[in-house]
């Protein structure tokens, strides 16, 4: 009994180290994100700084007189983030472009699925096949070719140019159909003797039984495109209104003055958080979701 | 049209928007990926001609891009096994309690957009004020920690010992050093790669069946070591093929720390593959050895996903 105990706390000191090491830079990030330049500077003020007002040389600068520019740390920090970078614009299109690019995945890939799983057809192995061999093509090797396409019909810069690429998931088409060949044929046969469509059960049957798959599947798009910086900072050649939340960040680290790392750190924090938060409100639902389209 | 015309025509119409973007999204790109590798292809210029296997030879002969390979694989030799996680989650799925939040603190990274972590982690790795140097040298100046770190409470000389010499001449630039810089991106893709393989060894071993273990005890696998060797290994055998393939694919992938915190340098010492392609083809506008590399790329992915391919359906045993 002793004996484990001793175990069980040495599991948790190791653990807890690697707890240390993952926890730091969010610690940190949130940290500089609500302390003045010079306690980040110093490295002094603790996790969130004195939050001593400061005065903003930017707003001396432009004539104001020096008590009228006095701020506190934090609220400089995610105002200017606000309002110097559009943040609210970034963080709409990377919402426009993630639900975009789920929707259509799951219009394009959900029929075809239904069809590969439970309807025979000349061709339903070639097109198999073909699904499979797709699997095997890394997108970031498509990148050039996608871009020298996007370029000749005049789409970079262009939502559909950050969209476009991503509308065919084949690793979506074959999760649902492993999805659905779990599906017993009876529901369809009756939902086609009470005279259903194929297209409504495509969507009135089939979809909402795929409801735990569909959602595995949302889970694994959103954080990939949310997150995604290659392709948006291949097609989006400096046209501020269609950068998505990383490109953002990118462009506002690339001409900082020296003092702005507080505002930064509040760009990475807004862009973070979402995912992160949702994350930890539904883990479990994650986690599963994770594994299950991770593992096949 | 009859209704049996019409039952023939359903699947077609079905899969004809999968197959139709399948082809011109996924399939002509690689053709043209190709294509374009013999060639001098460049954006704007109206023609170019074919070069034959040039910049192939290119790729093999140059020494930038001999650096460009050799970093691409130290980085997946490096990241690949240091991410692997199974030890995390063996600890992890052997404790009593607060097994949720080791779960939930490792998947973080993984949550998180590594762009924005990567600028985090530089910023943090920055000599003069980031933290991690400060916290280093904090301990240069402890007996303690100076003693621990050195060895010299195992009579150690401190000047032979790497903290020894750090503690006296300064502690490294990290992303500035070329000796350090491709190990610090290294650290970083560990961090951010580990949580999730970890959860899907967690996954791995929840569906390990508990019989195993007692039969495998009944026949006389007495020690936590025999029964991870008969019973845990083997039937993780799956996952860690797949672990192992989906890391190392994304390991040849790496570009957001790349390009954000080094952007190839210094000396080239972390010019991966992936920023490769995007410097060459997108920045200078030379296409067609933008093409040859990612030809190269996408045929060390296509190996790695064949081999696990082979290795799932030949090899490992399925519980």
């Amino acid at each position: 009994m002793m004996r484990s105990g001793v175990g069980e706390t040495f599991k948790h000191i190791v653990l807890l180290i690697g707890v240390v090491i993952v926890i730091a830079p969010f610690y940190m990030m949130v940290s500089y994100s609500l302390k003045s330049p010079s306690e980040i500077q110093t490295g002094s003020g603790g996790f969130a700084g004195s939050q001593q007002p400061f005065v903003d040389e930017y707003c001396v600068k432009l004539g104001n007189p020096e008590t009228a520019c006095k701020v506190r740390p934090a609220v400089y920090n995610y105002v200017t983030a606000f309002s110097k970078a559009p943040l609210l614009r970034y963080l709409l299109n990377g919402v426009v472009v993630t639900v975009s690019i789920f929707l259509i995945q799951v219009v394009v890939a959900l029929p075809c699925a239904y069809a590969l799983s439970k309807l025979t057809f000349y061709g339903r192995d070639v097109v198999f096949s073909l699904v499979l061999f797709c699997l095997l093509i890394p997108v970031h090797a498509i990148a050039l070719p996608l871009y020298i396409m996007l370029s000749k019909v005049g789409l970079i810069n262009s939502y559909a140019a950050l969209i476009v690429p991503w509308t065919i998931s084949v690793f979506g088409i074959f999760l649902m159909r492993q999805f659905f060949m779990t599906v017993p044929d009876e529901l369809i046969d009756a939902a086609r003797m009470d005279g259903m469509s194929e297209f409504s059960i495509v969507w009135r049957v089939m979809l909402p039984t795929a409801v735990p798959a569909l959602l595995a599947f949302a889970i694994f798009s959103v954080v990939a495109h949310w997150n995604d910086y290659f392709w948006p900072r291949v097609v989006i050649t400096g046209n501020q209104d269609l950068f998505t939340p990383p490109l953002g960040l990118r462009d506002f680290r690339g001409d900082l003055d020296g003092n702005d790392y507080g505002p930064m750190m509040a760009i990475a924090t807004v862009i973070v958080t979402p995912l992160v938060v949702a994350f930890l409100i539904a883990q479990r639902r994650f986690i599963e979701g994770i594994t299950l389209t991770g593992m096949k | 049209m009859t209704a049996g015309a019409h039952a023939r025509t359903v699947p077609y119409l079905f899969v004809a928007p999968a197959v139709a973007l399948m082809v011109v999204i996924l399939l002509v790109p690689v053709a043209i990926a190709v294509l374009l590798s013999f060639t001098d292809y460049s954006l704007g210029n109206a023609d170019f001609s074919f070069v034959g296997i040039d910049n192939y030879e290119d790729i093999f002969s140059r020494r930038t891009y001999g650096k460009m390979i050799a970093s691409s694989l130290l980085y997946a030799g490096v990241v690949v096994p240091a991410s692997i996680g199974l030890g995390a989650a063996l600890l992890i799925s052997s404790l009593r309690f607060a097994q949720d939040f080791y779960k939930a603190v490792f998947f973080l990274p993984t949550m998180a957009a590594l762009l924005a972590m990567a600028i985090v982690w530089e910023f943090m790795l920055n000599p003069t004020i980031g933290s991690i140097n400060a916290l280093l040298s904090a301990g240069c100046g402890s007996p303690f920690w100076h003693g621990l770190l050195t060895g010299a409470f195992l009579g150690i000389d401190p000047a032979t010992t790497w903290y020894g010499n750090a503690c006296a001449t300064g502690f490294p630039l990290w992303l500035g050093d070329r000796a350090y810089a491709l190990w610090t991106l290294c650290f970083i893709g560990v961090w951010q790669a580990f949580g999730f393989n970890m959860v899907l060894y967690l996954a791995g071993l929840t569906a390990i069946p508990r019989e195993l273990y007692h039969a495998a005890e009944m026949d006389g696998a007495s020690s936590a070591w025999d029964r991870f060797r008969l019973v845990t290994w083997p039937l993780l055998g799956p996952t860690t093929v797949f672990v192992v393939t989906i890391t190392t694919i994304r390991s040849f992938q790496v570009f957001d720390s790349v390009e954000a915190l080094t952007a190839g340098g210094p000396s080239k010492s972390t010019y991966v593959m992936m920023y490769a392609i995007y410097e060459k083809a997108i920045r200078q506008n030379l296409i067609g050895i933008g093409a040859a590399i990612t030809v190269v790329f996408l045929i060390f992915v296509m190996v790695v996903t064949l081999i696990q391919r082979h290795y799932v359906e030949k090899r490992v045993h399925y519980s």
